[in-house]
């Protein structure tokens, strides 16, 4: 017993000592002597995005055969855990050679930081011309661009044409025949909304398009970014609109306390009516199997009405979604910067015939056997008038929070639109 | 061999408490020190970091939100603290002779073994204001207007209490099962023969045996609850609008989301304090005077 | 107490035991509907359509590798971790020193640390040491995490252990190894099993520290299995369901078997004490 306890000991602090010993002159990249590694962490696991993960496995492995000696070590997370990685790995100055960032906001620390590269030479060799216009700059500061944008969504009104059919509705095309739609189904008993503002950015863009419509996006834009203001009139009104429509209970039963998916699924088993989120759920409306053919024949979609007669119903929220980065300290830069070029050639049509996904790079609709909605989108994406995007991805994070915040508490009717306005000004304001 | 002599062998002594001690040290101390530290500059753990001195810490006093989210934590530590109560009471029968103890007693620890993820979903389904079984069962007994559990800023807080008190009353019992069992059987018969009534025995003899144990698991309700985090951030995520906001949470998401890593370190050491400020103050009000000389 | 009581009593304690054992038949439903369902339906209706390809899609998600290294490391873990604070508690109940109140202190503060504040400095250590994507990092890390709390429990019962029996054995010439891994050890068996069962409840599922530290499939565990079903937009829930039903038996088994033992040390402890 006792030479057991004493080996026990010996090999405790022996391990205790390896970690106290030496910490510098660790061995540093991943580079083996005949070969280079690049790093990449991406958020798409194989069980929740299958179609995704599977791009990305065959474009890694076109890569590794096109590039003799280059392996490309993939990382998969899920979204909240990607992110809470990205800032452990931030600090310790440790980023994947090629990993993935969201637009502005979230960008923005980093590139101050010095830890995403440029990617205007990769721009500058003529992907540019494949971008959907707009896209790429919300990835970029003071014309730098860091990141290349793989999605972009707009959010639309989705809406279930037989709940309409049964009341008599139409889609309406002015807020005036909007509030008309939510009061006969509210009348009916049937919840006009389905609204998930726990996750806060749910409630955000109907908020944001009451405001676009009212205010108009430049209005709009300058007021996320700070140069205008949120206490222009037409935003408090645009606040005030937002808590007729609770008044109203145009919103399903504690809409606070719910997530984006429970407000999805009543959405989708006929509980509510309509249901406002980007056109990254596309697919459940098309092709997803697991939703009942039923179902996804009887949904539309509609474009925000005007409010007061104002606004222009082609101006949408949206924007991109996640963009690739390669990190400024990447050891194999080079190779990064031609795996993130070959990686958004090869993603845009394969991911929006196998994934559902409409990416920034511009594609040709004819050409492709896609369903009639995805159609439908892509041709308002041609016509739109404006993109703002999403406000809580332009601001910076802490902004971001406030007026997160201040969405629940407008929404929930805890704050007159005139305190909503005041505590987004005094948040923008101690910013600079 | 004198007694006093082998017990105060002073290598030991090192050789049983150094092994933990060390490892602790490492691993808990340093990066508690290296937090601290953080909280001493201005960083938002992606750039460079800038030294501000105590900035950090005096924001972190003069902020209202913290506050708020402090008295959320002292709360809920206020109420696990009291449902101790009834987690000894349940122990005390489970671990007296009643028939069918052993297979209650297991049947009521099975909750603990579920992780955090699958307590969550569960009670955002109880909660649900239209689906929910809480709402449909007041709706069935014929309340009209039954509250929105989570979405209700005066309510979530109560709300999200009930599952955190429920998944950890496996943990509490458990460990007052062990100490129940752990009396000598002796002890209870002399009692019953001299007619003690089985209040009597448990007030009178099982309770002041086990006081020890009891004084422990006060002090681990109360700084487990002021470290509190995990169902509460998946279940509202510190809202609406920072009703349910915790120091933890608030702390969670100053360093990971909002970019204050600097402050939300001060936040995280803060947090330690307040802990032990707390925990100093119950050690002193439940140690009886014996206990003292330890 | 007389007999309405006693019915009484069992009336209310078999209540509680539904009320307890419902979150398991729920979760085993749930693990068998698809998204739909399990939102929009009732928590305890029978699924419309049994989907056990939920299984069958989390088994070819490569649990098994996870399963393994949950295993392991769990195991080590507690191993470590009973050993340790025992061995600690040991040395500051029973032996006597001046800075044992002390050092008992440093243990407490131990448990008051929040992890999200320890995450991003260990992360910086185990860097430099080449520990990060090593699971040991993992075992040393679940070992040292969890050592206040384990000793916290164990002190108010060597605080009652009586002073007769290790007076008796050192006068009888015992060593200290002899006296405590021999005597004291088997003397705690209750609460060991105690521990043992609290600590493998931390242990089996953690994540936050696994996800941290570790980046290759081959090193990552049962709950990271459910991040990949977790997607940027949509969640696979009723394949959480399966996994979390899947890592749950384990566990379910070992608690039974620790739990028994609770009661099992006490004949020996009683004989003793």
């Amino acid at each position: 017993m006792k030479k057991k306890a004493v080996t026990l000991f010996l090999v405790i602090t022996s391990f205790v000592l390896v970690l106290v010993g030496c910490s510098g002159g660790a061995d540093e990249g991943s580079a083996s002597q005949d070969g280079k590694t690049i790093e990449f962490m991406h958020l798409w696991p194989e069980g929740s995005s299958a179609q995704h993960h599977k791009i990305i496995e065959d474009i890694v492995a076109d890569f590794e055969s096109n590039n003799e000696g280059v392996n490309v070590e993939v990382e998969v997370l899920s979204n909240e855990q990607y992110k809470d990685k990205m800032k452990v790995l931030s600090t310790s100055n440790e980023l994947p050679d090629v990993g993935m960032t969201w637009a502005a906001g979230y960008l923005e620390p980093y590139v101050e930081g010095n830890k995403f590269a440029s990617l205007n030479d990769v721009l500058e060799s003529g992907l540019q011309d494949s971008f959907v216009s707009g896209t790429t700059e919300a990835y970029a500061i003071e014309d730098t661009t860091y990141g290349l944008p793989l999605e972009l969504n707009v959010a639309p009104i989705y809406y279930n044409e037989s709940i309409f059919e049964e009341n008599g509705l139409e889609v309406p095309q002015t807020y005036e025949e909007f509030k008309q739609v939510v009061a006969t189904l509210e009348e009916n008993g049937v919840d006009p909304i389905a609204l998930g503002n726990k996750d806060r950015w749910t409630g955000s863009l109907w908020y944001m398009y009451m405001a676009d419509r009212i205010g108009g996006p430049e209005a709009l834009s300058e007021a996320i970014n700070g140069s205008g203001s949120f206490e222009d009139p037409a935003f408090v009104e645009a606040a005030a609109k937002i808590q007729e429509l609770t008044d109203m209970n145009a919103f399903n039963a504690g809409f606070n306390g719910l997530s984006d998916q429970e407000a999805k699924s009543m959405f989708m088993s006929g509980q509510a009516a309509m249901y406002m989120i980007g056109t990254w759920d596309l697919p459940n409306y098309t092709t997803n199997e697991d939703v009942p053919q039923e179902f996804r024949d009887s949904v539309g979609y509609f474009k925000f009405p005007t409010v007061n007669g104002q606004g222009d119903q082609s101006s949408f929220v949206g924007g991109p979604g996640v963009g690739l980065f390669v990190a400024e300290n990447s050891d194999v830069k080079a190779e990064a910067k031609d795996f993130v070029s070959f990686f958004v050639e090869q993603w845009g049509e394969r991911s929006v015939q196998d994934a559902g996904v409409i990416p920034a790079t511009k594609v040709d609709a004819e050409s492709m056997d896609l369903p009639q909605m995805y159609v439908d989108v892509l041709n308002d994406l041609n016509n739109a008038s404006n993109i703002t995007l999403f406000a809580d991805v332009q601001m910076s994070p802490d902004a971001a929070e406030v007026h997160l915040n201040q969405i629940q508490a407008l929404f929930g009717g805890e704050i007159t639109p005139e305190e909503f306005a005041e505590a987004h000004q005094e948040a923008m304001t101690s910013e600079e | 061999m004198s007694v006093n002599k082998v017990m105060s062998n002073k290598w030991m002594i090192a050789f049983y408490v150094l092994p933990a001690l060390i490892l602790v040290g490492i691993l808990i101390f340093i990066p508690l020190g290296l937090s601290a530290y953080y909280g001493l500059m201005d960083w938002n753990g992606i750039g460079e970091m800038e030294f501000i001195g105590m900035e950090n810490y005096i924001n972190a006093v003069q902020d209202m939100k913290f506050w708020d989210s402090a008295f959320h934590s002292f709360l809920l530590a206020f109420f696990s603290t009291l449902s101790l109560i009834v987690y000894l009471a349940i122990s005390m029968i489970l671990a007296s002779k009643i028939k069918g103890a052993d297979l209650l007693r297991k049947i009521y620890l099975i909750p603990m073994l579920l992780s955090s993820v699958a307590i969550a979903q569960l009670w955002i389904k109880v909660f649900n204001p239209s689906n929910g079984i809480l709402n449909k069962m007041l709706m069935g007994l014929g309340v009209e207007n039954p509250p929105a559990w989570l979405a209700n800023p005066d309510i979530v807080l109560y709300a999200i209490f009930i599952p955190i008190l429920w998944q950890y009353a496996g943990f509490y019992i458990l460990i007052y099962y062990a100490a129940l069992k752990n009396i000598p059987e002796s002890l209870i018969e002399a009692a019953k023969i001299d007619g003690a009534t089985p209040l009597q025995i448990a007030y009178r003899i099982k309770l002041p045996l086990i006081a020890g144990v009891v004084k422990v698991t006060i002090v681990l309700a109360i700084v487990g609850s002021l470290k509190y985090f995990d169902l509460i951030y998946v279940m509202t995520g510190g809202g609406p609008n920072g009703a349910s906001e915790v120091m933890a949470s608030y702390m969670y998401k100053l360093a990971f989301s909002t970019n204050d890593f600097g402050y939300g370190s001060a936040i995280g050491f803060l947090l330690l304090v307040i802990t032990l400020i707390v925990t100093v103050i119950v050690r002193k009000l439940t140690a009886d005077k014996e206990e003292l000389q330890y | 107490m007389n007999r309405l009581g006693y019915i009484f009593l069992y009336l209310c304690l078999g209540l509680v035991a539904v009320f307890q054992i419902l979150p398991i038949v729920w979760l085993f439903l749930f693990s068998l509907k698809g998204n739909r369902e399990i939102f929009a339906g009732s928590p305890f209706a029978l699924p419309q359509e049994w989907k056990w390809e939920n299984y069958l899609t989390v088994w070819q998600g490569g649990i098994g590798t996870y399963f393994f290294n949950s295993i392991w490391i769990t195991v080590v873990a507690i191993i470590l971790t009973s050993l340790l604070a025992s061995m600690a508690t040991f040395a500051i109940t029973r032996m006597q020193w001046k800075l044992s109140s002390l050092v008992l202190g440093l243990f407490m503060v131990g448990l008051m640390i929040p992890i999200h504040s320890a995450i991003i400095p260990l992360f910086n250590m185990f860097l430099n040491v080449n520990l990060i994507d090593n699971p040991w990092s993992i075992v040393i890390t679940y070992t040292a995490y969890n050592l206040p709390i384990t000793m916290m429990i164990l002190l108010g019962f060597y605080y009652t252990l009586p002073r007769e029996i290790e007076e008796a054995a050192i006068i009888d010439g015992c060593s200290i190894h002899r006296l405590f891994f021999r005597i004291i050890l088997p003397m705690t068996t209750p609460v060991l099993s105690t521990i043992v069962i609290i600590n493998m409840i931390y242990n089996w599922n953690e994540f936050v520290f696994v996800n941290t530290f570790i980046s290759s499939d081959q090193y990552k565990t049962l709950t990271v299995g459910i991040q990949n079903f977790i997607g940027q937009y949509m969640t696979d829930w009723g394949a959480i369901g399966a996994t979390l039903i899947i890592s749950l038996l384990p566990i379910l088994l070992a608690f039974i078997f620790f739990s028994n033992k609770v009661v099992e040390g006490i004949s020996s402890s009683a004989v003793k004490g």
